[in-house]
């Protein structure tokens, strides 16, 4: 049992960004669409493109992530199809008031007792939420594959936050290999003593406590652990007075560009609900055509 | 500034949460350059000194202070932490833990960093430190992945890159194999010649002699019984409490005309069916990795009690692992009675052979001694008779009938280990296997605990040979096996390299230094009388034919 | 140990909030390699009993720390990628949790225990709430998909195993605490 960092060093144009920009860029799209709240599919599309391209341009090989992918996709397929089905407060509440003639039933009953209609206006909504919903995921699911483990601390601080919450993000990283090592040789230990993981009985409580043998050991180490570490902290001056951080970032023209990318997309989003009333929810009529012909 | 880099007054100190005094009354100074060995059991406090040097006494250390311990002539516990930082450089005892990034570069940095030094600045001291340990070529790396031995360096040059006059090296050899604790000795005094005040804390006093340390504090609860020269042997030492080199012991032990006690070693008798068999055992992690066992051939009979020798990283608890089934060879197989592992669950196995891991930490949970003793049992689905009975008897054998309603976290490092052992008692299994018995316990600890195990009384057989068919234990220490087992496995590059009776096994030097494994004192004394005693013999036991 | 200014923000502070944090995605990534049964969509996640440990014995610095850092570490080694809202949700049931710190002197007594349990809960409600909440800005979803397709699956599966792990966790931790001298 390996517990290994995704992150491997490659030659891409996304791993020469600087880790700020990808931050700040995530986030520009992702605030883009939320904030001014855009389910304009002509917007999302886009934006969509984008994404994807920056994805690709990762190069992160398709072995690594195709759990993550079946697992995404699944996830989402169930929470959108569950809210088809529980849809009629809260979201573009235009999903529901625009009249739309109904594709099919679905029997159950709902909490009125109802058959639950799914009109086309729910199913497109839901390919727009997949869609949308993507955009962001694929810009999040490359940060831990191509972003060095080492940078994150830096990272933060240079993104203004303190010098104790950047290093306990260095810290966690440090520490992370280490518990995995300790966790992996208390499983031995309790397996060695019979413990069999697979031969769970009982019920849930009993099965859950079940897990003790396995997690009180190392969490009670980390803790005496912990004393120490705060001892050979204090003992080279940390905290004492206002940290250097000796690895430095400096932003090159190409994070000038994602950075601009990002701010046009963001302030687009922006000008365009609020200033020219585009961005709402609404079907085409090209879908409706689909299907009442 | 004065020039006398540390002057210790009348110290005292009482922690808030203990009724009795840590320290009492401690009084020393140290030049420039010069070298001071601390030496004393656990719980004699050295420790507890260390902190009141460092200055961790008493700020992050609660409790009342007596005396003075300057500085360059200011008291400690009016300077700075940041200044403190810069006067003494401590080295903990386990790098594992004082190492607080993630790759060497940032890990030697970070003192400067706190300090707010210019980043030039920073950068060039990481550089000097660098050369002068020799350790450029692990710039790159990441700290987790580094050996025992690099991790210490890095730690060292983690506190050099300070620029303390002071160095404080608490325990530093406890975590090294051999070979790596000369190196790391040498360097040590190196540092004294070029002028840092060099203060080490050990109980393995064979070992850190060899750099001739000016003067030895030997403490015993909390007060200085000896402080001096170390050119012959102080008499206020304790041989029992500190490890001293084989020939200063008999010299003691005639002197103070005690009996020498000679225990035998379990004899092998008649060599039955094998317990386990390697039979040509290769094994890699996945198909990238190099081999880490290549044809290992291996049997185990009823009687032997085995120390496996070996350097750290060798493969020797890759082997281990092998026989409880915890791995799987790659090619060949492994017998435990006659089974392939491969198809044995390890609970099956555990059934036949008891593994006891290095550290009690890593398996301790439950709430109390006895139900930790029931763990065991039940996984392996024993009648609750049988488990009351298998509890009662193991406590019994351990010596722990009063903790069997204690929290085994709250017990005591030594009593710990015995709690695990008691673990696996219980579970009535044939052989039992030790990773590192003596790891993390000082001299008089550990040798109390493997004459716990071995050691036999008034010609009652011993724990071992009471209750298993046969003992394996990991060690990088030689004088285990020299004292302690009847066979010896040496291991390296993969396989195992000798196989025998300790006295063919250890008898040549050079063969073993090949293998990283350091000869001392006790089994070169023992060569050397071994036509009068004809086999090994603990140091004390020498005496009775030196 | 002694000195319980529930807001400090020191060296402890970082070493557990570190701590907590690698331990929380180390056992978050165990999880998800061997999961629990679940019920319906309802996953345990053992996990999040040790996170609310470490708020509970280090305060609520530690909590937000360990949580959001846990979070973001135990997506990524699973590979999942960055979702700040899921890791700011973690953070704040950490630093809900955390406040029971203060009025905990004893991790062995049953009233001490409740009172953890009690602030774990509240922790959980406040910080899935506000991550499910999240999610339905994020994700276009309305009130009952939020609600019932993120919210209660994860406060009760979050909940069952506080209830079971957190007392033992609390008792054994006293048990190492009284060995130390600090």
């Amino acid at each position: 049992m390996l517990v290994t960092w995704k992150y491997r060093p490659r030659n891409t144009f996304i791993q020469r960004l600087d880790p700020r920009t990808r931050f700040l860029f995530m986030f520009s799209v992702i605030f883009g669409l939320t904030i001014p709240e855009i389910w304009d599919f002509r917007i999302i599309l886009p934006l969509f493109a984008i994404s994807l391209t920056l994805y690709l341009l990762a190069r992160i090989e398709w072995k690594d992530v195709r759990r993550v992918w079946i697992f995404i996709f699944i996830f989402l397929s169930l929470i959108i199809g569950l809210n088809a089905l529980l849809s009629g407060r809260g979201g573009p509440s235009s999903v529901t008031s625009i009249p739309s003639p109904v594709l099919f039933y679905v029997p159950i009953l709902d909490l009125f007792g109802w058959m639950v209609p799914i009109t086309i206006s729910k199913a497109w909504f839901a390919l727009n939420q997949m869609l949308r919903m993507l955009t962001m995921a694929i810009l999040a699911i490359p940060i831990p594959y191509t972003m060095d483990p080492n940078v994150y601390g830096t990272a933060f601080k240079r993104m203004g936050a303190s010098d104790n919450v950047s290093f306990t993000m260095d810290l966690a990283f440090r520490f992370l290999p280490t518990f995995a090592r300790d966790f992996t040789i208390t499983v031995d230990a309790q397996r060695a003593r019979g413990y069999e993981m697979e031969a769970l009985k009982g019920g849930l409580v009993e099965r859950i406590k079940r897990l003790s043998p396995l997690i009180i050991p190392v969490v009670m180490q980390s803790t005496v652990t912990g004393e120490e570490v705060i001892d050979a902290m204090d003992l080279r001056a940390f905290g004492t007075s206002k940290r250097t951080w000796i690895k430095t970032l400096t932003y090159a023209p190409r994070d000038y560009f994602m950075l601009g990318l990002g701010a046009l997309i963001f302030i687009t989003c922006c000008v365009l609900k609020w200033g020219f009333g585009i961005g709402d929810y609404f079907v085409p009529d090209f879908f409706t055509a689909f299907f009442v012909g | 500034m004065s020039n006398t880099p540390l002057v210790i007054e009348n110290l005292s100190f009482q922690y808030r949460t203990r009724p009795e005094l840590a320290i009492e009354d401690i009084s020393f100074d140290l030049k420039q350059g010069e070298l001071l060995l601390i030496a004393g059991s656990s719980g004699c406090g050295k420790t507890t000194l260390a902190r009141a040097i460092n200055g961790l006494i008493p700020r992050s250390y609660r409790g009342e202070r007596k005396g003075r311990v300057l500085l360059h002539g200011r008291d400690v516990a009016e300077m700075k932490i940041a200044e403190i930082s810069q006067v003494v450089g401590t080295l903990l005892q386990d790098p594992e833990r004082q190492i607080v990034a993630s790759n060497v570069f940032n890990e030697i940095a970070f003192g400067p960093e706190n300090l707010g030094l210019p980043r030039a600045e920073i950068a060039s001291r990481v550089d000097q430190v660098m050369k002068r340990l020799n350790i450029e070529y692990l710039l790159e790396r990441e700290t987790f992945n580094l050996s025992g031995g690099e991790k210490q360096k890095v730690a060292l040059a983690g506190v050099l890159t300070m620029n303390p006059s002071i160095l404080l090296l608490d325990e530093p050899l406890a975590s090294l194999d051999p070979a790596s604790a000369y190196e790391a000795l040498d360097v040590f005094r190196s540092l004294a010649d070029e002028g840092k005040t060099v203060i080490l804390v050990e109980h393995r006093v064979e070992d850190a002699i060899t750099i001739n340390p000016d003067r030895l504090l030997y403490m015993e609860d909390g007060r200085t019984r000896y402080l001096g020269p170390i050119r012959e042997l102080p008499r206020e030492i304790d041989y029992t409490q500190v490890k001293l080199p084989a020939p200063w012991v008999v010299q003691r032990v005639k002197a103070l005309d005690n009996a020498p006690v000679v225990s035998p070693k379990p004899e092998v008798k008649e060599r039955g069916e094998p317990l386990v068999v390697f039979e040509d055992v290769d094994f890699r992690y996945d198909e990238e990795y190099p081999l880490i066992l290549q044809n290992v051939n291996l049997k185990i009979y009823p009687g032997d009690l085995i120390a496996v020798l070996g350097p750290n990283g060798a493969g020797k608890s890759t082997l281990v692992k092998h026989a409880i089934g915890l791995l799987k060879p790659t090619k060949g197989r492994v017998l435990v009675e006659g089974q392939d592992t491969r198809k044995m669950s390890v609970a099956q196995i555990a059934r036949v052979l008891g593994y006891v891991f290095q550290s009690p930490t890593h398996m301790l949970y439950a709430p109390t001694v006895h139900e930790e003793l029931e763990f065991g049992p039940k996984n392996l689905g024993f009648k609750p008779e049988l488990i009351s009975k298998s509890i009662a008897e193991s406590l019994e054998t351990v010596n722990m009938k009063e903790f069997e309603e204690y929290p085994p976290l709250a017990l005591s490092f030594g009593q710990q280990k015995r709690t695990t052992i008691a673990a696996v008692l219980a579970m009535r299994s044939k052989i039992l296997v030790m990773d590192e018995p003596t790891a993390g316990q000082d001299f008089a600890n550990y040798t109390r605990f493997m004459e716990a195990l071995c050691g036999t009384y008034d010609g009652a057989s011993s724990i071992l040979s009471a209750h298993f068919a046969a003992t394996l234990f990991i060690t990088h220490d030689i004088d285990l096996a020299v004292t302690y087992a009847n066979r010896v496995l040496l291991f390296g590059d993969k396989h195992i390299v000798a196989d025998g009776a300790p006295e063919d096994v250890l008898k040549d030097a050079d063969f073993l230094l090949k293998y990283r494994v350091r000869p001392t004192s006790l089994l070169n004394l023992n060569l050397s009388l071994l036509p009068k005693t004809g086999r090994f013999l603990p140091a004390e036991s020498l005496a009775g034919f030196a | 140990m002694n000195d319980k200014s529930t807001w400090e923000f020191g060296t402890r502070q970082v070493v557990y909030g570190a701590i907590g944090a690698a331990l929380y995605g180390v056992f978050s990534w165990a999880t998800n390699i061997f999961p629990l049964p679940a019920a319906g969509n309802i996953t345990f996640r053992p996990a999040i009993a040790v996170l609310i440990f470490f708020a509970v014995a280090y305060g609520p610095w530690v909590g937000l720390l360990a949580g959001f850092i846990g979070n973001t570490l135990g997506d990524g080694l699973t590979g999942w990628g960055f979702y700040w809202h899921w890791s700011l949700g973690n953070g704040l049931i950490g630093l809900v949790a955390g406040l029971a710190m203060a009025g905990i002197s004893d991790f062995k007594a049953r009233g001490d225990i409740i009172k953890a349990v009690g602030w774990g809960i509240a922790g959980i409600a406040v910080g899935m709430l506000f991550a499910s909440l999240t999610e339905m800005w994020v994700g276009g979803i309305d009130l009952n998909t939020a609600l019932f397709g993120y919210f209660t699956p994860a406060f009760l599966g979050n909940t069952v195993v506080t209830v079971i792990l957190l007392p033992i966790l609390m008792i054994a931790f006293a048990a190492v605490a009284s060995r130390r001298g600090r």
